[in-house]
C-alpha cells in the first residue's frame, strides 16, 4: 500500500534527506546580514541570509566581482572574520582594499585552477575539487560571517562534472550556522540546495554619459563603471523576484 | 601593575627575605640582587583590595619579618623601582600616570637604580633576545648619564622630553633605554626568578609504530597530562616539540624532531594533536618510530573574555587548525590575509599569516543610505597575462582577439585610455611580462623574508616591530622586474571589459584584468 505524501516527506525529514522537497522544508527563522546596498537589502529582507547556501551568477563583467567585494567590506565592517576561496586565483588586492575590505580579517586560499590546462584536462577537475575541500573545511571550522567560493571564471563543463550531492552536503553544513556560504559563478550551481540565488547582468537600458547600449560607461577618456541590473532569481524566504537596478563606478 | 619592594638599610640585608614576601603574593616576582624584588600584582585586587590595599599588605608582612622596606605600586616594571627608589613608605601610581609621577624625580636616581643599570637586564628587549653586538657598553651608559648631566638636565621629565632622534644621533641607541626608563617604560618584560617548570612527556614503544593513526593514540596520552599540568600553571603552549626516535639499520638510533611554533598560547589536547599530525603528514618520518617525546615551551595563558554584543570569532585553537588543515591541502604559500604594497606595480600584493587572535570590533551603526559609499568596480586579475592580438587603427585598439579558451574577444565597442605607466626599471633586470612570478634571487628573498615571517616574536598577539617597525610581510606579486607598459580599458562587442596593455619593451600586447 503506498504511503501517503505527508508521511513520505516526514519520513525523508526523519533522515535528514528533505533537501530535495522545497516545498516541504519547515520554516526556518530568517537571519539575514546586510551587504550594504540599501535597495537591494530592502529587496532581500535585510540582506544575504545566514545558514544557507546563496549564489550569485552572472556573465562575465556582470558586476559579480563588484557586489562579492561589497559584501566581504560590509562582513568586515561589521567586525566578521570572511573566507574567500579564490578557486582561480584572480583576486585583485587593489580592487578590493578599495572597496574597503578589512584585509586583516579576510583569510584569502588561492587557488590553482588555471583558465588553459592545455592537454592536461584533468589538471583544473583536480584543482577545483581541492578548493571545494579547502570551502568545506573553512564552512566546517565555523563562526566566519560570510564564506565565499569563487568559481566564476572556472570552465562551465568543470563545475557541472562536480556530483550534486557536493552541494546538499554544504547545505547541511552551513544549515543553522550564523555564515553566509556565497557560491560566485557565471551560472547557477546549486540548483535546490540553494536558499538565494542573485543574478547580475549588465544593463541594456540607455543610461550613461556616453550611451552604448551596453550597460557600460565611459567619458572622453577614462572607464566610468557599469550600469548593472540585479535579479532575485530564486528566494527560499521572499517571493518577489524583482529586478533591481545597480551601477559601479572604476575605482 | 607591579609592585617592588625595596629595601634601603643594607645592614638589615638578609639574602632571602625579600623573596619569600614576594613568594607570599605572586609566583610571578624577579629578585634583581638582595634589596630589590619586582612582583607582578595583576589579580590579587580580588583576593586584597585596591591598590592600596595590596601596598600596605607588602608593606605590613615586611614589617612582621622585621624589614623595613619602600613599596612601590605602577603600571610598569621600571616605574615601580624608579619609584620605590626614590620616595620612602608606600607609593601607588595609576597605570598610565608614570611619567608624570616620575618627572619631577631627580636624574640622579638613575645611577641608584643598580638593578636598571645591569648590562644583563637590558639585554632583552620586547621580550626578544637582543643580540650581543646590540648590548650597551656598560661605559657608554656611565657616558650617557654623564653626558645629561652636562646638557643640564636635572629631571626624569626633562630627559623624557628630548626629541628621541636627535637624542639617539648624539648618543646612539641605548640612549633611548635611558629615556624610556626615564617614561617609565619597561624594557624588558619581568622575568620570573622561579625557573619554569619543565613540561615534558615521553613514552618507549614495545613495538615500532609506522603509521600515524597509531600514533595519534601515543600523543593523545602524552598530551593529555601535559595539558592537565599546564592549565594547573595557567600556561598555555608556545612552542610543541615532538621528538621521535627512528628505528633505522645504522649505527645507533636516530632522532627526528619536529617544531610546531603555536600562533596562540594554547593547551588544549584535540587541537595539539591535530596540528602534530597535520604537521608530520606533511613531514612524515622516514622510518617507524619506538619513542616517542613531547615538550612543551610554555609561556602565560591567554585569557579570553566573549562579549554579548558582537559574534563570536573563530577561537585561536579553531583558526590554527583550520590554518593547518588548509595549508596541506593548498599548500602553505596559497593561503594568508591580502595586504597591498607601496609600489605602482599593476597587481602587486603581498600575503600575511593570517592572524588567529582577532580582537571584537565594536559594531558601527550601519551608514545612512545617502552616506553610502559607491558599489566600486572591481578587477579580477589574469596572475599570467594572456597574450592578446590586438587590431589597431590610429593607434587605437579596435579588435581584441585571443586564442585562450574561455577570452572570445571581438571588436571593441570602447576604448579608454592610453595610461603609461613604468617602474623598477632601476632594478636593472628586463621584465618577464606582467612580472607576476618570482624567479631566481627575487625567490630566494622571499624565502628568507618567510623565514622572518616564521622567526617572528609576533606570536601571541604581541604586535612586535620588525624591519622599520611595521609586521613583516611576504613579499608576493612584486617582482623587481622593470614594467613599461601602455593600458587602455576597452569594452568589446560580446559585452566584456578587459584592461589591456602593450608592453613596449616587446610591443605585445596581453590582456591584464577583467573588470567585473
Amino acid at each position: 500500500m503506498p504511503l501517503p505524501r505527508a508521511d513520505l516527506e516526514s519520513l525523508l525529514r526523519a533522515r535528514h534527506l528533505d533537501r530535495t522537497l522545497t516545498t516541504a522544508l519547515p520554516p526556518v527563522e530568517y537571519d539575514a546580514a546586510a551587504c550594504g546596498i540599501t535597495a537591494l537589502d530592502v529587496h532581500l529582507g535585510g540582506g544575504f541570509p545566514r545558514g544557507q547556501v546563496s549564489e550569485l551568477v552572472g556573465p562575465r563583467s556582470s558586476g559579480r566581482t563588484s557586489l562579492l567585494h561589497q559584501m566581504l567590506a560590509a562582513a568586515t565592517a561589521r567586525g566578521e572574520l570572511v573566507a574567500l576561496v579564490d578557486a582561480l586565483d584572480m583576486f585583485d588586492v587593489e580592487s578590493a582594499s578599495a572597496a574597503g575590505i578589512d584585509l586583516d580579517r579576510l583569510l584569502w586560499i588561492r587557488g590553482h585552477v588555471v583558465s588553459n590546462p592545455g592537454m592536461c584536462r584533468d589538471l583544473n577537475q583536480r584543482a577545483l575539487e581541492q578548493a571545494l575541500r579547502a570551502f568545506t573545511l573553512v564552512l566546517q571550522a565555523g563562526n566566519f560571517g560570510l564564506v565565499a567560493f569563487d568559481v566564476a571564471e572556472a570552465p562551465t563543463h568543470a563545475i557541472r562534472r562536480l556530483p550534486f550531492t557536493t552541494w546538499l552536503r554544504l547545505q547541511r553544513m552551513v544549515e543553522g550556522s550564523q555564515t553566509i556560504c556565497l557560491l560566485v559563478g557565471s551560472e547557477p550551481m546549486a540548483r535546490s540546495s540553494a536558499g538565494l540565488t542573485l543574478r547580475v547582468a549588465m544593463r541594456d537600458s540607455r543610461v550613461g554619459i556616453r550611451d552604448l547600449g551596453l550597460g557600460i560607461r565611459f567619458s572622453d577618456r577614462l572607464f566610468d563603471g557599469l550600469n548593472i541590473d540585479a535579479r532575485i532569481v530564486r528566494s527560499r524566504s521572499r517571493g518577489d523576484h524583482v529586478c533591481l537596478p545597480l551601477s559601479t563606478v572604476a575605482c | 601593575m607591579f609592585a617592588c619592594l625595596y629595601q634601603p638599610l643594607r645592614a638589615d640585608l638578609r639574602r632571602s627575605v625579600l623573596e619569600n614576601i614576594a613568594r607570599e603574593f605572586s609566583p610571578r616576582y624577579e629578585r634583581h640582587g638582595d634589596d630589590v624584588v619586582t612582583i607582578d600584582v595583576d589579580g590579587l585586587e580580588r583576593l586584597l583590595g585596591p591598590q592600596t590595599a595590596i601596598a600596605d599588605e607588602l608593606r605590613r608582612e615586611a614589617a612582621d619579618r622585621g624589614v623595613r622596606v619602600h613599596v612601590a605600586i605602577a603600571g610598569t616594571c621600571a616605574a615601580a623601582v624608579i619609584l620605590a627608589h626614590a620616595r620612602p613608605g608606600v607609593t601607588v601610581i595609576n597605570r598610565g600616570e608614570e611619567p608624570a609621577a616620575l618627572a619631577p624625580i631627580a636624574i640622579g636616581i638613575l645611577e641608584r637604580v643598580e638593578c636598571l643599570r645591569r648590562v644583563d637586564d637590558l639585554r632583552p628587549i620586547n621580550g626578544h633576545r637582543r643580540s650581543v653586538r646590540d648590548t650597551p657598553d656598560p661605559e657608554a651608559v656611565e657616558m650617557a648619564l654623564t653626558t645629561f648631566k652636562s646638557w643640564g638636565l636635572k629631571t626624569l621629565g626633562e630627559l623624557a622630553a628630548l626629541p628621541p632622534a636627535d637624542l639617539t644621533s648624539r648618543l646612539g641607541r641605548h640612549a633611548l633605554v635611558w629615556q624610556a626608563l626615564a617614561r617609565g617604560e619597561d624594557i624588558r618584560p619581568l622575568i620570573p626568578t622561579l625557573d619554569e617548570e619543565r613540561f615534558e612527556s615521553s613514552m618507549d614503544l614495545d613495538w615500532p609504530i609506522e603509521e600515524l593513526e597509531p600514533l595519534s593514540f601515543v600523543l593523545t596520552r602524552l598530551l593529555e597530562p601535559l595539558s592537565t599540568r599546564l592549565e594547573r600553571r595557567d600556561r598555555g603552549a608556545a612552542v610543541l616539540h615532538l621528538l621521535l626516535r627512528l628505528v633505522t639499520r645504522g649505527s645507533g638510533p636516530e632522532l627526528y624532531a619536529r617544531r610546531l611554533e603555536l600562533p596562540s598560547p594554547m593547551r588544549d589536547v584535540r587541537t595539539l594533536r591535530t596540528l602534530a599530525l597535520l604537521d608530520l603528514e606533511s613531514h612524515p618520518p622516514p622510518a617507524a618510530i619506538d619513542r616517542v617525546s613531547i615538550v612543551v615551551d610554555p609561556t602565560p595563558g591567554r585569557v579570553l573574555q566573549h562579549t554579548l554584543f558582537t559574534r563570536a570569532h573563530p577561537t585561536p585553537e579553531q583558526l590554527s587548525t583550520l590554518l593547518a588543515r588548509l595549508a596541506a591541502v593548498m599548500g602553505q604559500d596559497r593561503i594568508g590575509a591580502p595586504a597591498t604594497v607601496d609600489t605602482y606595480h599593476p597587481g602587486a600584493f603581498a600575503m600575511t599569516p593570517f592572524k588567529t587572535d582577532h580582537r571584537a570590533a565594536p559594531r558601527p551603526q550601519p551608514p545612512a543610505p545617502s552616506l553610502q559609499p559607491p558599489l566600486r568596480s572591481a578587477l579580477r586579475r589574469c596572475r599570467q597575462p594572456v597574450p592578446a592580438r590586438v587590431a589597431l587603427a590610429d593607434g587605437r585598439p579596435i579588435r581584441v582577439t585571443t586564442d585562450r579558451r574561455g577570452f572570445a574577444g571581438g571588436a571593441v565597442v570602447h576604448r579608454a585610455g592610453p595610461w603609461r605607466t613604468s617602474g623598477d626599471w632601476w632594478t636593472g633586470s628586463a621584465g618577464a611580462v606582467g612580472g607576476a612570478e618570482q624567479v631566481g634571487g627575487v625567490a630566494e628573498a622571499v624565502q628568507d623574508l618567510r623565514r622572518s615571517v616564521l622567526d617572528t616574536p609576533e606570536r601571541y598577539g604581541a604586535r612586535a616591530s620588525a624591519r622599520g617597525g611595521g609586521p613583516p610581510r611576504e613579499v608576493k606579486n612584486a617582482g623587481p622586474h622593470a614594467f613599461n607598459r601602455d593600458e587602455w580599458d576597452v569594452a568589446l562587442s560580446d559585452g566584456a571589459v578587459y584592461r589591456i596593455f602593450q608592453d613596449r619593451e616587446t610591443d605585445a600586447w596581453f590582456i591584464d584584468a577583467i573588470v567585473d
